[in-house]
């Protein structure tokens, strides 16, 4: 599992194609270095959802921010719109950049604390001095009434009187202004209270809606990925184990660790049994990464071709991409003799 | 009168209206009556012959001058230099540790190093060398001749108070330029001048005011320090430092000589640090939430 390969890859008019995206940090002057994300490749068609989950450290961020090129990858192509963007420089990047938004988890550290509100909305039309003065305070009204955020109030106050809730709102709001085609959004409501969750995800499909919009959405948590996403990647280690359709991910999982994550989702109910198939230990470290198949290390499945071969994405069946070399159904990968 | 009437901050109101009066005083002592000038000399107070609340308001010293308006005159051009040096070093300071912090790689080295080296030398040496050189650099060249002593204490100052400025700023800008709204910034195509402009400089401001304004009183003390050991400004021009070495002999004698611009450094020095700590506290917009 965790795999490389580009099975899963749709031909098409994908509004993002990302193919082996490495990203990759040093640590101190050791010579060593944190494998964040190593050789990931996914697409994102036109209006649909790609949910992105992983636990703490397998590199969903990285993989987010390697794709607005902040910073750039090690390598990889990420092709938006039919451009290549590690090929950018310069003005051709922050152009292009603003075409892709982020949205991230912490909505108060997101927001400039020594603004106004309403300035940091209107910031990106005033640094690409888009429409006159006039125009561009219409555009900032309009899109902070479409996040439920009085524009009134927000001319006059700063972003620590707003609640955490608000505050994500004014982050869309700002992600908003410039009319990207893609948003990233970060966590987006893991830093928020259940209750806000739910309107800040209602937001975002409303939005989606209205604004034509294509999402990656980034988050840990599955029930909420499940419901907002058409697509789901499951992401170990900086690789990916298991792309499918929302709904055939959650149903029938092929990979050993998608089946543990989904057995993790707490049930409220002390009745029942505490789920099966749950892994022991921490996730290995990124700067010395497992051979082979990533989660060799903690998988029920492990053998020894899982130790020595890094398994391929492929098809088992309608849509449903496994890089494992025995997934739970789809029957053991083909050993491949070139290899 | 309800029950939450404001209660005054004392310490605040004191220390603003010791430096706003000391200030006025020191500035337009030439057209104060009142103040008699530095270096007039009245046979009556020779040889410290009059205390302190006599004809002389902080008595007179050796030569009869009167210690108050020496004092007065002292604060002009000790706050002047503290004040001009502070400037100095937090622009020169500020900019190359904004530009370590934000920049990093070969910048952070280079500026690093440099103010380790600065940080690791004893300030007095290099004070003393420095000023040392600006005289040679002043009798030796037109060019320097309006470098008087004034000028050169200000920039051996200014230059001691460059190092741990930049080393707080870089700090602080590592910190601030790791948050989201920054990266924020960065998505929606901000360049680098903007961001740090727009997005850093606001955030380093709480910071700064109240490292200025301890900054202001450690470098009054400084000047105290080097006029103690004589490398103050020329004859007869006072200063506090210069005021409290050359009185120190008499002490004995005539405390008022020593004292009194020893507790006018020390009150200007308590109210500078009250005024940066209340105004530290006063930018503070939940800090939590920075």
């Amino acid at each position: 599992m965790a795999g490389t390969g580009k099975a899963h890859l749709r031909s098409g008019d994908a509004l993002l194609r990302v193919e082996d995206l490495v990203v990759e940090f040093p640590v101190g002057r050791t010579g060593l270095k944190v494998n964040a994300v190593s050789g990931i490749s996914f697409d994102v068609m036109r209006g649909e959802t790609l949910g992105i989950v992983g636990e703490s450290g397998c590199g969903k961020s990285t993989t987010g921010r390697g794709i607005m090129q902040l910073p750039s990858p090690n390598s990889g192509a990420v092709v938006f719109n039919g451009q290549d963007l590690s090929q950018l420089t310069g003005s051709d990047m922050r152009e292009a950049r603003t075409k892709i938004q982020m949205i991230f988890q912490d909505p108060i550290s997101s927001l400039n604390p020594r603004r106004k509100v309403r300035d940091i909305v209107k910031e990106p039309l005033d640094i690409w001095k888009r429409g006159t003065s006039a125009e561009q305070d219409a555009r900032v009204d309009k899109v902070l009434e479409d996040v439920g955020i009085d524009p009134q109030r927000a001319a006059e106050s700063q972003p620590h009187q707003f609640s955490g809730g608000q505050c994500q709102r004014i982050s869309i709001a700002r992600s908003l202004v410039l009319d990207p085609s893609l948003i990233i959004c970060d966590e987006p409501v893991s830093a928020l209270d259940v209750s806000v969750q739910a309107q800040v995800l209602n937001l975002l499909e409303d939005l989606k809606a209205a604004y034509g919009l294509t999402m990656i959405f980034i988050a840990h948590d599955l029930a909420v990925v499940k419901n907002i996403s058409d697509r789901v990647a499951v992401m170990y280690l900086g690789k990916l184990c298991e792309v499918a359709t929302s709904d055939d991910l959650y149903r029938r999982p092929a990979h050993h660790y998608t089946k543990v994550l989904l057995d993790s989702i707490p049930v409220p109910d002390p009745s029942r049994p505490v789920a099966h198939g749950r892994i022991e230990g921490e996730p290995p470290s990124p700067v010395l990464p497992p051979t082979g198949c990533r989660f060799h290390t903690r998988c029920p499945a492990a053998s020894d071709r899982c130790r020595n071969e890094e398994p391929q994405m492929r098809d088992v069946g309608d849509n449903h991409f496994v890089a494992c070399h025995h997934p739970a159904w789809g029957g053991d990968a083909p050993v491949s003799i070139t290899r | 009168m309800s029950a939450i009437t404001k209660k005054r901050d004392w310490p605040t109101v004191l220390a603003a209206a010791w430096l706003i009066g000391l200030t006025i005083l020191a500035f337009t002592a030439d057209y104060l009556p009142f103040i008699r000038g530095y270096a007039e000399s009245s046979p009556e107070g020779i040889g410290f012959s009059k205390g302190p609340f006599t004809s002389f308001l902080l008595g007179s010293d050796q030569l009869g001058r009167d210690v108050f308006a020496r004092c007065i005159y002292g604060a002009q051009i000790s706050l002047r230099i503290a004040l001009f040096s502070i400037i100095i070093g937090t622009v020169v300071g500020g900019t190359l540790g904004m530009v370590a912090g934000f920049f990093g790689k070969a910048s952070d080295r280079a500026i690093s190093a440099f103010t380790d080296v600065m940080l690791a030398f004893p300030p007095i040496v290099i004070a003393i060398l420095v000023t040392g050189r600006f005289d040679a650099l002043r009798k030796n060249s037109e060019a320097f001749s309006w470098l008087s002593r004034t000028w050169s204490i200000t920039f051996v100052l200014s230059i001691l108070a460059i190092a741990p400025l930049a080393r707080i700023v870089r700090a602080q800008t590592l910190s601030i330029s790791q948050r989201e709204f920054v990266l924020a910034a960065r998505s929606l195509g901000a360049r680098n001048g903007r961001v740090l402009v727009r997005e850093i400089l606001p955030n380093l401001v709480p910071a700064m005011v109240s490292v200025i304004f301890t900054g202001v009183a450690v470098l009054l003390i400084a000047e105290g320090g080097l006029a103690f050991l004589g490398y103050s400004i020329e004859l007869p021009t006072p200063t506090w430092g210069r005021l409290i070495a050359e009185n120190r002999n008499f002490i004995r004698e005539a405390w008022w000589g020593t004292i009194m611009p020893c507790v006018m450094l020390f009150a200007t020095v308590l109210s500078f640090n009250v005024l940066g700590d209340r105004i530290a506290r006063r930018f503070d917009i939940r800090e939590a939430a920075l």
